[in-house]
């Protein structure tokens, strides 16, 4: 039973920790905290649903449009959203994706219907067993996926030049800005992986329950993981993601079904009175 | 105000004759408001369900409602500087008061609101708490767990006390005087209103007040000038989220069955927005953004089949999606290029016109 549950907490951990390391991406480099990427993930479950039934393309060719769809929506999320809110209260720019996410649901919802669509991919959907556990392939897909968007992440800001560009701009947007780091381009960069990372997310999240527009708040439980694993640490984020999941699968299965979110929230609530810069974070951050 | 208070008193004796005139204009309309929208009639003649905008009085008495709210969130943000993504909290907190004092226990009505400002004001301090340690971000995200934590003990309570439908409520009387028409509701209600946008902007004008906004423009400051910060905090939570309880037993009582799906995260935003609409830190800009808020949904829906054609079917098939696609629409612009909100295009509008006029 518990090894049951660990199990498919991690695996949907591994999809919110994907969810949240595109938040952190943006929120590091942007100082934006996105409200609205739990949206970010939704849209890009209906890209690869719009992909695959309406235009019958192929699952690759679906994945990358959907990669493509998502990463453009966020470039245009920051030269038409965030930009001009430049230097602006941290109310407008909170509100100002608030505002997006309602935006964009209702728009999907006026072209899509309310109704929630299935997703129809080739991913292994059978479930084997291993020991007393089982094991459903898709949650195992979706967790090594997510680990290999993660572990690819790592490795460009760790090892490539654009990588370490956007690691300097998020240190000091002066600092790099002096030594001609092209800013405004490491930002929508920013954005777009940010975006992406959530609409790979929101594709499993989609595979694993139906394309609507409710996904959005499993989507936003990002938020807590950001924050239980630092907003200012990448790798918090992962982890965070991974503990938001199994918390929420534990206190669902032990507790009660409803519990997991008031769970997370009431230990969201006590990491910011006792730990505020989060688990990983670094320290002296908006604190008092 | 004390501003325009204080112009008044030196401007010529035709400018006062003008404004004591506009204030009676005023308020004849709000008193024979509530007779057209009922009798669907002015003056002896019909009006059509277009010339009244497709308007009810009950619509007005939620959006009377709904002032409280803004007014208390935009005193809270706006003034004092806190942002709270947790005012369905207090709603709900007020709501649970209510249902408590009122429904269980059978109090009457004067002494439900009045539990339900206290408990109001209490979970108001206990959200405000966090704001001790964090703030920026951080606090913002404590009042969202406040919110979900607020949230869990209504249903439960709900649950617990009641069933899965919702919260019933009697109707609400003070004295022998029953709130059982939505005429007597609009008159109790703009007498709310108006007490609380009166206090509200007294409260503004005192010494606490005049702090508490040099904390929102400048918190090292407000410090070195020996406004203790975080007392003052606590404060304005406490107002804030005791008048926004009495609004949410309030609309309880209205609605005479509420559940805990009613606050959701939405109803919490649904005030931002308002606030934001109607511009940050302007009192009668927030009694502007609960009307448009509360009352542009039924004018669309009202109007749009008079268009015709495409935008009708369009209404007909998506209306709520539409509404809150024009809402987030009119928020992303007002955030974009007018910060001030209603309230601030008002006051460039005045400038525009009357060119070297009192700001």
């Amino acid at each position: 039973m518990l090894a049951q549950v660990l199990f498919s907490g991690v695996a949907l951990g591994s999809i919110y920790g994907l969810v949240a390391l595109g938040f952190a991406v943006v929120f590091k480099a942007t100082d934006v905290f996105n409200f609205a990427q739990g949206m970010l993930a939704v849209c890009g479950a209906y890209f690869a649903a719009t992909a695959l039934s309406v235009f019958h393309l192929p699952f690759a060719a679906s994945v990358l449009i959907m990669a493509l769809a998502s990463s453009a929506l966020g470039v245009l999320i920051y030269v038409a959203l965030i930009q001009p809110l430049s230097g602006r209260s941290m109310l407008a720019v909170i509100m100002v994706t608030i505002a997006l996410s309602i935006v964009l649901r209702s728009l999907i919802e006026i072209i899509y219907g309310p109704q929630g669509r299935t997703l129809v991919t080739p991913l292994p959907t059978g479930v084997f067993t291993w020991g007393t556990l089982r094991i459903s392939q898709l949650h195992l897909t979706a967790a090594v996926v997510s680990w290999i968007c993660m572990g690819l992440f790592a490795a460009f800001f760790r090892f490539t030049s654009v990588g370490l560009l956007m690691r300097a701009t998020a240190d000091g947007h002066e600092a790099a800005l002096v030594s001609g780091v092209n800013v405004n381009l490491m930002n929508r960069l920013a954005w777009a992986i940010g975006s992406l990372l959530a609409a790979v997310g929101g594709l499993f999240l989609g595979q694993l329950q139906i394309v609507s527009t409710d996904l959005e708040s499993i989507g936003l439980l990002a938020l807590p993981a950001v924050v239980i694993g630092g907003l200012q640490s990448i790798p918090g984020a992962v982890i965070g993601g991974v503990l938001v999941g199994v918390i929420e699968q534990l206190s669902a299965s032990y507790i009660a079904p409803e519990s997991s979110d008031i769970v997370i929230y009431a230990l969201l609530l006590l990491i910011l009175l006792v730990r505020p810069w989060g688990l990983f974070g670094e320290r002296e951050l908006g604190r008092v | 105000m004390s501003e325009a208070l204080a112009a008044s008193t030196t401007r010529t004796a035709p400018a006062r004759l003008g404004r004591v005139l506009w204030a009676a204009l005023l308020l004849a309309f709000l008193a024979y408001l509530p007779f057209v929208l009922s009798h669907r009639a002015a003056f002896g003649f019909r009006l059509s369900n277009v010339q009244l905008l497709n308007l009810g009085l009950s619509q007005i008495d939620l959006m009377l409602i709904a002032m409280l709210g803004a007014l208390s969130l935009n005193f809270l943000t706006g003034c004092a500087g806190l942002i709270s993504i947790g005012h369905a909290a207090f709603y709900a907190t007020g709501a649970m008061t209510a249902a408590i004092t009122g429904t269980l226990w059978g109090w009457p009505f004067p002494l439900v609101l009045l539990a339900a400002a206290l408990s109001g004001a209490v979970t108001g301090v206990l959200a405000g708490l966090p704001s001790l340690r964090v703030r920026g971000l951080y606090f913002v995200l404590s009042t969202l767990a406040v919110h979900h934590v607020v949230i869990y003990v209504f249903l439960q309570c709900q649950l617990h006390y009641f069933d899965v439908s919702g919260v019933p409520y009697e109707t609400a009387k003070l004295g022998a005087f029953a709130l059982d028409t939505p005429i007597r509701w609009y008159f109790f209600l703009l007498a709310a209103v108006a007490l609380v946008y009166w206090g509200l902007g007294n409260a503004l004008r005192t010494r606490e007040g005049r702090s508490m906004r040099a904390m929102r423009d400048h918190e090292m400051a407000a410090r070195a000038a020996g406004v203790d910060v975080r007392v003052l905090r606590l404060k304005a939570f406490a107002l804030s989220s005791a008048i926004a309880s009495t609004a949410g037993a309030l609309q309880a009582y209205f609605m005479t069955n509420i559940s805990s799906e009613a606050f959701g995260l939405d109803f919490a935003i649904q005030f931002i927005a308002m606030i934001i609409i109607g511009g940050l830190g302007s009192l009668r800009g927030s009694l502007f953004g609960a009307a448009i808020w509360l009352l542009l949904p039924s004018i669309i829906s009202g109007l749009a089949p008079q268009g015709g054609g495409a935008m009708a079917t369009l209404v007909a098939e998506h209306k709520p999606q539409l509404v809150q696609l024009i809402f987030g629409l009119m928020v992303i612009g007002l955030l974009i290029f007018a910060p001030g909100g209603m309230a601030g295009l008002g006051r460039s509008l005045r400038v525009l016109l009357f060119p070297g006029a009192r700001r």
